[in-house]
């Protein structure tokens, strides 16, 4: 192996760190112990998002019959066992809740966002190390907001992640009181702490890139992770505003929501989508940025068309402005407005179909290497173009009328957000966790998580489509007491036993993830022989991210088979001596 | 890394405080050395959190409209009419803070340290008048019985208003922790980041009022 | 082609259009996909690493970002005003109503308000039905809908017809059915705790055997529902 940074780190002597247990561990104000705060913190909520994911899928196979095991729950939360449909509506209201403010986005932007932006842009921390410790601490207070929601009189939330007004504005309406007052608190502390992180993240990455990082030359991760932030930067205070309202609407007296004090139902679905859609892509756009860079380095190619993916991700959430109103086609919206919105809805596919071609063109004539964290970044483009194609149906309106509501919808997104941001977290965590942790992860045990979990991923919600063609509702409880959804008992059935599997196989993941932490092979500063700088520096890098001096950087990320060297990778900080070949020159 | 603003952020702004150099050990060849960031850590931190207020005032906005241009009577016939005159007044007190305040940093640009602290005290000054204005007013609303609870009407008045004046207190706040290090002489021509990045704040809670009062006072 | 799928019976004039586009989305995802897939597996199996072998350096080809760029946008417009003018038949320019109906959405049931002997809605002798909805055959039914707390969906899965109901404001719909028969009107808009188990029932029937009904039902009118029955913000 070649020496890997221009930047030899002769002569560096680690300064010792005696900060104590509370500054290093607890109150942390380095950008990586923050990373993995967020990382525990997410995979602790998505155990408890995927336990509730379990009951409801028992409850859908074999309705209001007892939970084996869950006999001990007090009631009037189960009785003796079997959910009552107060229950069931919190659990999947607080299912959605968890997963994705708590699970995807912590792991995503608050996890790979901390580690890997100052990393891979050749910076020693965050520009604001305090507003990121703050960040973290008031993300997890949010946390522990919405889960002693569980603890209050008349239960969690139970009007739908979305929350829709005014099923979710009257208490009586629902039965739940401080439930939904607490989800409400929640989502808006979360608010503020996703702020702090994202004037945080864009901050570092427009001052503290090092020198020769040029915008052109950032790995796609940091694209997605900068473009991500700007998202939630502006889209986060408009869902802010809603949930003032709604707020208002429970406390003060106000009738912002209530037609019998002049309020207007719509106005919460127009801001809540106004925020949802770009929240969709803020959950999306990172897990493309990891996917292209594990698959480059994998393909031991240079990533297709790179400049085309930076701008189909700017396309991508500029766009992600004008479709709201998809979400919005059976709600007696004006039809005429309904078309815009249908038309603008099919012309977002397009930057992602680029996408998807280009991930396609990486591969041709690469040098494919099949490692855990490679599998799942290919599941993570197959099952995104499903996920992605299943939205054409509900781009179009007419059809859209018939399958609004119903599973394919709830196919639809755990397409995206499972099989896209999950398998692309996935990859992600198998992928940097040497540089995390200091020490590879199991690639069998890798390897054995990713099958079961793609193959039980696909039996759960692949037949969720033909639920949702047969008709069957969203948000019911016992699809068995209507007639017409008879035929597809067995399918629900089917669905629930897949699901249990795929939660199960889960417990690998988190075996492996504790596993390897201890009893791992060491990890060497580079073992994927990959191009970015956070392969420049030890793993687990040091405070202050490197030994000697930060890296320079001469090139793009993603110099792979390059011509002008005899290996197959070219780290973006290795100077060439004779400096008259394209290697040094090229910018991307 | 934002070479300058550190000492004049810190202690106002003990959050946003730019990156301590961890390490200054290293060969000079590296990296840490990156040219001088076009604009200061600071700056950009608060112009994104102007932006996300910016976002935040207008679903608010949106909000508002929405109803106005539904409702047949505005104000709704049992409720007071709010006081325009008063706020007339009142909206010119808000914006010569604003001229209070960019003079106020051209003292401070001049390193001329009596005139820096004489206008931050009048910028501080129209602000509390501003909010002491505005919370007398209310006072009177209330007791004319235009409450939060009075329809859409009195709902969008005190939270469109309502979260104007908590921008205000806040950017009063932070006027007041910055006069005081002008007291302590903290700032002068090379060193006005604080005064930079906390004026740029009380600009934009300034230009926020006259559409807010266009839209709630006037239309 | 569709029954075999698990799709409902359709029974609407309107239903065809859907479950065409329905199809036409189905073949082309279909048939994108497998290419796709298909690129992809090959791909992978032919470009697997292998000792003492490099990877071509390929940084990206213009021409062929602006091919898929187009190709991809052209079809997806195509196919958006495709679906424009079957949703402007159903949405815009629907026919003239032979029955009209008022439906209000509360929880958790549908009540139905037929016009009584006048023929007229909105006056006084109308007469409220909860849960059972009669309509005529190859008639086409026109109906106000609102809900009196919470958003409901009217949903008529063997119409492919779907429509919020939102409480203050009436939303007009429309269908008209072309064969007798039973059938469900879940809600399919979460509603509460009930919201499961929310449905009426839809009787499609011939005009002798609705006018028959329908005298019934003017000689003996159901008890009007209680007020205090569904549930109301204070």
């Amino acid at each position: 192996m070649s020496s890997t940074a221009a930047v030899a780190a002769h002569g560096a002597h680690a300064e010792p760190h005696a900060l104590g247990f509370w500054r290093t561990y607890i109150f942390s104000e380095d950008h990586k112990m923050i990373g993995k705060q967020f990382l525990f913190m997410a995979l602790f909520m998505m155990s408890i998002g995927g336990l509730m994911a379990m009951l409801m899928r028992w409850e859908l196979a074999w309705p209001e019959t007892q939970v084996p095991g869950f006999g001990w729950v007090p009631e009037p939360f189960m009785y003796e066992g079997a959910i009552p449909p107060n229950t069931y509506n919190a659990m999947f209201t607080m299912h959605a809740t968890i997963m994705i403010f708590f699970v995807v986005m912590p792991i995503l932007v608050g996890c790979f966002g901390n580690f890997l932006i100052p990393l891979m842009i050749g910076a020693r921390d965050m520009a604001f190390p305090k507003l990121n410790m703050l960040s973290f601490w008031t993300g997890a207070v949010a946390g522990v907001i919405l889960l002693s929601s569980f603890f209050v009189t008349g239960g969690p939330a139970a009007a739908g992640w979305t929350s829709y007004a005014p099923l979710s504005a009257v208490p009586i309406y629902t039965g739940v009181d401080w439930g939904q007052n607490l989800w409400c608190i929640s989502i808006i502390v979360l608010g503020a702490s996703s702020l702090m992180g994202s004037i945080n993240y864009i901050t570092t990455i427009i001052n503290m890139r090092t020198k020769g990082m040029y915008f052109f030359r950032l790995p796609l991760t940091i694209w997605s992770l900068f473009i991500t932030a700007i998202l939630l930067l502006l889209a986060l205070p408009v869902l802010t505003t809603a949930i003032a309202l709604l707020l208002f609407d429970r406390l003060g007296g106000t009738h912002f929501f209530l037609p019998a004090g002049g309020g207007e139902p719509l106005l919460w679905q127009h801001l809540f989508w106004f925020f949802g859609h770009p929240e969709v892509y803020i959950m999306i756009l990172p897990a493309m940025g990891i996917a292209s860079e594990v698959i480059a380095t994998f393909s031991r190619k240079p990533i297709f068309g790179y400049r085309a993916m930076a701008y189909a991700m700017i396309a991508i959430a500029g766009l992600s402005w004008i479709v709201w109103g998809h979400h919005m086609f059976v709600s007696g919206m004006d039809p005429v407005l309904g078309s815009g919105f249908m038309i603008t809805t099919m012309i977002i596919g397009v930057p992602s179909a680029i996408k998807t071609f280009n991930w396609l063109g990486t591969l041709y004539k690469g040098n494919i290497h099949y490692t855990a964290a490679m599998m799942n970044a290919l599941a993570f483009v197959a099952m995104f173009v499903i996920g992605g194609m299943s939205g054409i149906w509900m781009a179009c309106t007419p059809v859209d009328m018939y399958i609004h509501d119903t599973y394919f919808i709830v196919a639809h997104i755990h397409y995206v957000l499972f099989g896209g941001s999950l398998f692309g977290v996935f990859a992600g965590i198998t992928y940097w966790y040497p540089k995390m942790f200091g020490r590879m992860m199991n690639e069998t045990l890798g390897k054995i998580h990713f099958w079961i979990t793609f193959v039980s991923f696909n039996c759960t919600f692949f037949p969720m489509h033909i639920l949702g063609m047969a008709g069957h509702m969203r948000r019911i409880y016992n699809p068995q007491q209507y007639d017409f959804l008879k035929p597809i008992i067995p399918i629900n059935e089917f669905i629930s036993i897949s699901a249990f599997v795929l939660g199960a196989a889960q417990f690998l993941l988190l075996a492996n993830i504790i596993w390897s932490y201890f009893k791992g092979a060491k990890a060497t500063e580079n073992p994927w022989y990959a191009n970015t700088l956070e392969w420049t520096t030890p793993s687990p890098p040091p405070h202050g991210n490197w030994p000697g001096p930060v890296p320079i950087v001469y090139r793009g990320p993603y110099e792979y088979s390059s011509p002008g060297v005899a290996e197959d990778y070219l780290p973006q900080s290795q100077l060439l001596e004779h400096s008259t070949g394209a290697a040094n020159k090229r910018t991307h | 890394m934002a070479p300058r603003m550190t000492a004049s952020t810190a202690k106002i702004l003990p959050l946003v405080a730019p990156i301590r150099r961890i390490r200054s050990s290293g060969s000079s060849a590296g990296g840490d050395q990156s040219e001088r960031p076009f604009i200061s850590s600071a700056m950009l931190a608060i112009m994104m959190l102007i932006a996300s207020e910016m976002m935040l005032f207008s679903g608010l906005i949106g909000s508002f409209l929405i109803f106005r241009l539904q409702a047949a009577f505005w104000p709704p016939p049992a409720l007071p009419r709010l006081p325009i005159a008063v706020t007339w007044v009142n909206t010119f007190v808000l914006l010569s803070s604003a001229l209070t305040m960019t003079l106020a940093l051209r003292a401070a640009h001049r390193s001329r340290q009596r005139l820096l602290r004489r206008y931050l005290l009048a910028t501080l000054a129209l602000g509390v008048t501003f909010l002491a204005v505005q919370g007398s007013e209310w006072v009177r609303l209330v007791a004319h019985g235009l409450k939060l609870s009075s329809g859409v009407y009195g709902g969008t008045f005190y939270l469109l208003i309502g979260c104007h004046g908590a921008h205000v207190t806040a950017g009063v706040i932070w006027l007041a922790c910055v006069a005081m290090a002008a007291m302590g002489g903290r700032y002068n021509a090379r060193n006005a980041g604080g005064i930079e990045v906390c004026a740029v704040y009380w600009y934009f809670v300034c230009a926020v009022w006259p559409l807010l009062f266009g839209l709630v006072y006037l239309m | 082609m569709l029954e075999h799928m698990y799709f409902p019976h359709d029974i609407s004039t309107f239903g065809p259009q859907i479950d065409r586009l329905f199809l036409l989305i189905f073949w082309l995802v279909l048939v994108v996909w497998t290419a796709v897939m298909i690129t992809m597996v090959v791909f992978m199996i032919r470009y697997r690493a292998r000792p003492g072998r490099k990877a071509e350096y390929i940084e990206g080809n213009s021409r062929l970002e602006i091919i898929w760029t187009t190709a991809t946008a052209a079809i997806l417009i195509v196919l958006a005003f495709m679906s424009r003018s079957t949703w402007a038949d159903i949405k815009e320019h629907g026919p003239p109503g032979d029955v009209f109906y008022a439906v209000t959405g509360k929880q958790f049931n549908w009540e139905f308000t037929y016009p009584g002997p006048d023929g007229k809605l909105g006056t006084k002798d109308d007469i409220i039905v909860e849960n059972e909805l009669h309509v005529p055959v190859n008639k086409v039914v026109r109906i106000d809908l609102t809900s009196k707390d919470v958003i409901h969906s009217f949903y008529l899965p063997n119409m492919r017809l779907r429509q919020d109901a939102v409480p203050g404001r009436i939303i007009h719909v429309w269908f008209e059915a072309t064969e007798t028969g039973q059938y469900e009107i879940p809600c399919s808009q979460l509603c509460g705790f009930g919201h499961s188990g929310m449905k009426g029932n839809l009787t499609v029937q011939s005009q002798e055997d609705f006018d028959k009904w329908l005298k019934d039902l003017y000689a003996n009118p159901p008890a009007p529902p209680s007020a205090t029955e569904g549930a109301s913000p204070k």
